[in-house]
């Protein structure tokens, strides 16, 4: 079974987000692997798990950084990794889908597993467009996956908590909202092991990009008056509710 | 006394126990030297003869129980006094003409006058009264009083042996023979005296007036007594009461690094493997653990000391040390003597202790400090979860966020680099970044102090009262990183590895004399361990700084405060970590503060539950929290000194407040008692001019 694994890093947002001309000051911002990627790799270990295979994840490579996220994902059990040296942080989702359907059709994958979104753009097309490129089938939103010869077992969620049991045969793109168990965590000294003497492919993206998105500015949450906390026991914070209502004429 | 056959029967019976007796004492050492290496013990003759001499005056037992030590003395001094008395009687059997009884002439040992063998006698008649006596104290309260502290709760891991009653068939085969064989030797004593009474040996002389004198009699008692002896000798490498002689010797080879350094993960001479590329650290089974844990098993008396102090045990989690090591013993006697050395191949977490179990330590070191022979079963849970660890076992969701968190942010409450400074940005004075300017205290300030909102406003208070005595001193803002003393006791070696590289190099880059640090686990693995990757630096808690520049008069207490009543919990890694017990009190008594001691103070402090990633944990366990208990603790104190005052529980470490503030509300003590910093009462002491955090509220609206 050959498993394939899209992953991105995008900006930590543990700090506040520094904004530079027109985009995220990429230069100062730490980058992580996007929650969603953290589930889907973790199910596709888990059917390789169950089923035998091979999971090989795969990137572009928009800022010269990701081969941080690669090997945490060698290091949570993936056995490859390769990256498209893309090196364009404005490759809009179209280009990105493509380089990465490009690459990965030559992996002869059977299932390519893609989080169901990535919190730095919102797009959620990735794994939709990877599908259309491969011509295979597309499911998204989905909270396990189980292999059986050439059909996958795979639930899928909707709003309101429902839920959908589906058969889909291989190969098929999955879009990966929860993986069936969580994440498993990744020792730092395997992922350090890892980082010294793994070797990561490399795959120049086919093609020119062409970007036909622009991001014409960029603005930080613009601040509008802040919140008081009242503190004290509950008597005097009922006190000062009462001065501050007062003090506004409402009671 | 014998004759010929009979010391031939005596020769071969003796040389067929000692035989069995060695086999014991060779399966000990060979199952010993299976373990991994452990760090050098230096000095090893000097340490041993520190230990006996520890023994000797039993000093280690007397931490705890104070009533059965006593008692148990009657059996140290007896049974010693009775390896003399065997050795004598065989002399006796085998030398014609020697007897130490009659205290007749003996002119072929002239040495032996009368005064020495009274002494001998009173003294051997006294101890088998001894004897008899703790023995039966001893066997009454494991078989009829059925002491609760012998017993292990439900949900711990037991070896199925040990659940059918092992150790109370070992007690009571132990203490049978201890009273059989004192018996028979008094019987032998009492039928020697063919003149009626001797003063010197008081019990056979009672014994004498009822049973009177016989020469059958003294023979018959001797074989008695001695065979006994033979039976007994190889049953004890084979029983819990290897401890008489593994527990000395396990002292005198116990730990001699400081108690705050951690053994290393990946023992010297472990090497990386084509199956196991990174050297495997820790331990899954029971050959992984050092030759010392092993030993450990051994010298256990199985007296549960640790497992009455362990606040996990408390909690009614499924942790017992003592449960440990008693496994441990039980597991390796079924391979050795027993029919089953594949269990040898069971992860220690099946066999040993359950992984709940060893998850839940807080690694306190109550029950390392309390063990009377040197053991450390909290080495064994460290290495037990170092193993998970690499080896990727499901760990709680809370630990798992908070290690992620630590690995991308240097912290663990997945806050930004560049915001853990920013407490410093909002005083009305600069704080001075010791990575760009010389200063005198680098203040190694921790993650809880840095950002948690309940702690931050004490972190200011230091700042302040630093500020206003003139301290130099400056913080690194985000280069500080965690300092890792609890990643590392979660067992994520790697991690911590990282962590230190980080803060090195911050410390590399930044220039200072001293650090001072306000979280006592800080403190602890930067004292002890940074030194161990090249970070030798002075570092004191900021409680010794204080009273520094108190004795400097660089502070001044202006305003007495006595209308507090105060007791005061001792961090365990500040206190029975490092031994700084004096500073804090030292500052309550300054402060002009009312101080009671709570009973479990200094060395034997009771554990808040946070430590060694316990805070961390996503899932809160059922039951009397170890933090809510000693909330209790604070007031059944303060109701034994009743006053009018306002009572304050105080703390020197910020994961205190937080569980502590927690523990009041969650107790329903809210009113009654009050958690502070010990800072709040400096501040409040010296007079420190404040700008009210609440005025600023009042005047926006
Ligand atoms: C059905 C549905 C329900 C939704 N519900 C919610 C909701 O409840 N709340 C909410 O806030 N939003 C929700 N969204 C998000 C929606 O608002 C966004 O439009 C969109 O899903 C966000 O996608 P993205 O930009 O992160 O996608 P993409 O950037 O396209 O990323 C999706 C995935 O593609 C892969 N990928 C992307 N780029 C790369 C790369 N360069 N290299 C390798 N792999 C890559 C990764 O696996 C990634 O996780 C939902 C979206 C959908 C489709
Ligand atoms: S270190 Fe503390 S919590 Fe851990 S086993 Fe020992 S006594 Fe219990
Ligand atoms: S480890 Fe020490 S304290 Fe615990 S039962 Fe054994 S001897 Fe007693």
């Amino acid at each position: 079974m050959n498993i394939v694994v899209a992953i991105k890093h995008i900006p930590s947002i543990a700090d506040d987000l520094p904004v530079k001309g027109n985009n995220v000051d990429f230069d100062s911002v730490d980058f992580v692997l996007n929650e969603f990627d953290e589930q889907s790799i973790e199910q596709a270990v888990l059917v390789k798990e169950a089923t035998g295979g091979t999971v090989t994840v795969v990137g572009v490579d928009m800022i010269g950084e990701l081969d941080g996220v690669l090997h945490l994902a060698l290091a949570k059990g993936a056995d490859k990794a390769v990256k498209i040296t893309g090196d364009d942080p404005a490759a809009d989702s179209h280009q990105q889908a493509k380089w990465l359907a490009e690459a990965i059709k030559g992996m002869s994958p059977n299932i390519v597993f893609a989080g169901v979104q990535a919190s730095n753009d919102l797009d959620g097309q990735i794994g939709p467009m990877i599908a259309a490129h491969l011509d295979m089938p597309y499911i998204g939103g989905v909270s396990s996956v189980e292999v059986a010869g050439d059909t996958a077992t795979v639930n899928k969620e909707f709003a309101g908590g429902f839920g959908a049991k589906y058969a889909v045969s291989l190969p098929m793109v999955v879009g990966v909202q929860a993986s069936t168990k969580p994440p498993r965590y990744a020792p730092i000294s395997k992922v350090r092991q890892v980082a010294q003497t793994a070797t990561i492919e490399k795959v120049a993206p086919s093609g020119e990009s062409s970007a036909r998105l622009t991001m014409k500015k960029m603005a930080p949450p613009v601040v509008t008056g802040h919140a008081e906390m009242f503190t004290g026991s509950s008597k005097e914070v009922a006190a000062k509710i009462v001065d501050l209502l007062k003090s506004k004429g409402l009671a | 006394m014998l004759t010929t056959i009979e010391r031939i029967v005596f020769v071969v019976l003796a040389l067929t126990s000692v035989g069995f007796t060695i086999h014991g004492i060779k399966t000990i050492v060979d199952s010993v030297r299976k373990g991994r290496s452990a760090p050098e013990v230096k000095n090893i003759p000097a340490s041993l003869v520190k230990a006996g001499i520890a023994v000797l005056f039993q000093r280690t037992i007397f931490r705890t129980r104070k009533i059965l030590s006593t008692i148990h003395l009657g059996l140290f001094f007896g049974l010693i006094t009775y390896a003399f008395v065997n050795l004598v009687d065989i002399l006796e059997g085998f030398i014609p003409g020697f007897d130490l009884v009659y205290g007749g002439k003996h002119p072929a040992f002239p040495f032996l006058n009368s005064g020495i063998i009274n002494t001998f006698n009173l003294i051997a008649d006294v101890m088998s009264g001894a004897l008899l006596f703790s023995v039966t104290v001893f066997l009454v309260r494991r078989f009829i009083v059925k002491d609760k502290q012998l017993t292990y709760r439900e949900n711990i891991l037991l070896n199925p042996k040990v659940k059918a009653g092992g150790q109370n068939k070992d007690s009571l085969i132990v203490g049978t023979f201890v009273i059989l064989h004192v018996a028979a030797r008094l019987m032998g004593q009492a039928f020697r005296l063919t003149d009626g009474a001797d003063a010197f040996t008081p019990i056979a002389s009672f014994l004498n007036g009822i049973f009177g004198a016989s020469q059958t009699g003294v023979h018959v008692a001797w074989w008695v007594s001695l065979c006994w002896v033979l039976y007994i000798l190889p049953y004890i490498t084979r029983s819990k009461h290897t401890h008489f002689t593994v527990g000395p010797v396990n002292l005198g080879l116990a730990k001699q690094n400081p108690r705050g350094q951690l053994d290393p993960a990946v023992p010297a001479g472990v090497r990386a493997t084509r199956t196991s590329p990174i050297p495997e650290p820790g331990a899954k089974f029971l050959h992984d653990l050092s030759w010392k844990r092993i030993l450990d098993s051994y010298a256990c008396v199985q007296c549960n000391r640790c497992q009455e102090v362990c606040p996990a045990n408390f909690y009614g989690r499924p942790l017992s040390p003592s449960a440990l090591e008693v496994n441990k013993r039980y597991l390796i006697k079924e391979a050795t003597f027993g029919s089953h050395p594949e269990r040898l191949l069971l992860p220690l977490t099946e066999t040993v202790i359950s992984a709940e179990a060893v998850w839940a330590c807080t690694t306190c070191h109550a029950c390392v400090s309390i063990c009377p022979v040197g053991n450390e079963p909290m080495a064994d849970i460290i290495d037990i979860r170092r193993r998970l660890i690499i080896d990727g076992a499901e760990i709680d969701s809370g630990v798992q966020n908070a290690l992620q968190s630590l690995a991308t942010n240097g912290n663990w409450m997945n806050k930004g680099k560049r915001l853990r400074g920013r407490w410093a940005k909002e005083l009305e004075f600069p704080v001075k970044n010791a990575s760009e300017e010389q200063v005198d205290y680098l203040w190694f300030v921790g993650d809880t102090a840095s950002f948690d909102e309940r702690v931050v406003p004490n972190t200011k208070i230091v700042a302040r009262i630093f500020n206003e005595a003139g301290l130099d001193f400056g913080i690194m803002y985000q280069n500080e990183s965690n300092a890792g003393n609890d990643v590392r006791r979660v067992g994520e070696e790697g991690l911590f590895e990282q962590l230190v590289e980080q803060n090195m190099g911050a410390f590399g880059k930044a220039q200072f004399k001293k650090i001072v640090t306000t979280d006592p686990h800080s403190f602890n693995t930067l004292k002890n361990e940074y030194p161990q990757f090249g970070g030798k630096f002075d570092v004191t808690h900021y409680t010794s700084v204080l009273v520094k520049l108190f004795d400097e008069g660089k502070l001044t207490v202006k305003n007495k405060l006595s209308n507090y009543q105060v007791t005061f919990h001792d961090p365990c890694y500040l206190g029975r970590y490092n031994g700084e017990f004096t500073a804090p009190r030292k500052l309550l008594e300054m402060v002009g503060v009312k101080f009671n001691e709570m009973p479990r103070n200094c060395e034997t402090s009771f554990c808040c539950g946070a430590g060694g990633g316990q805070i961390w944990n996503g899932k809160v366990a059922p039951g009397e929290r170890p933090a809510e208990n000693r909330i209790k603790e604070a007031l059944t104190t303060f109701d034994k000194n009743p006053s009018d005052k306002k009572l304050l529980f105080i703390v020197t470490c910020p994961k205190d407040m937080i569980m502590y503030s927690d523990a009041v509300k969650t107790t329903g003590k809210e009113g009654k008692i009050e958690v502070r910093d010990l800072i709040q009462l400096i501040a409040e002491a010296v007079g420190l001019e404040m700008p009210l955090e609440a005025e600023a509220v009042a005047s926006a609206a």
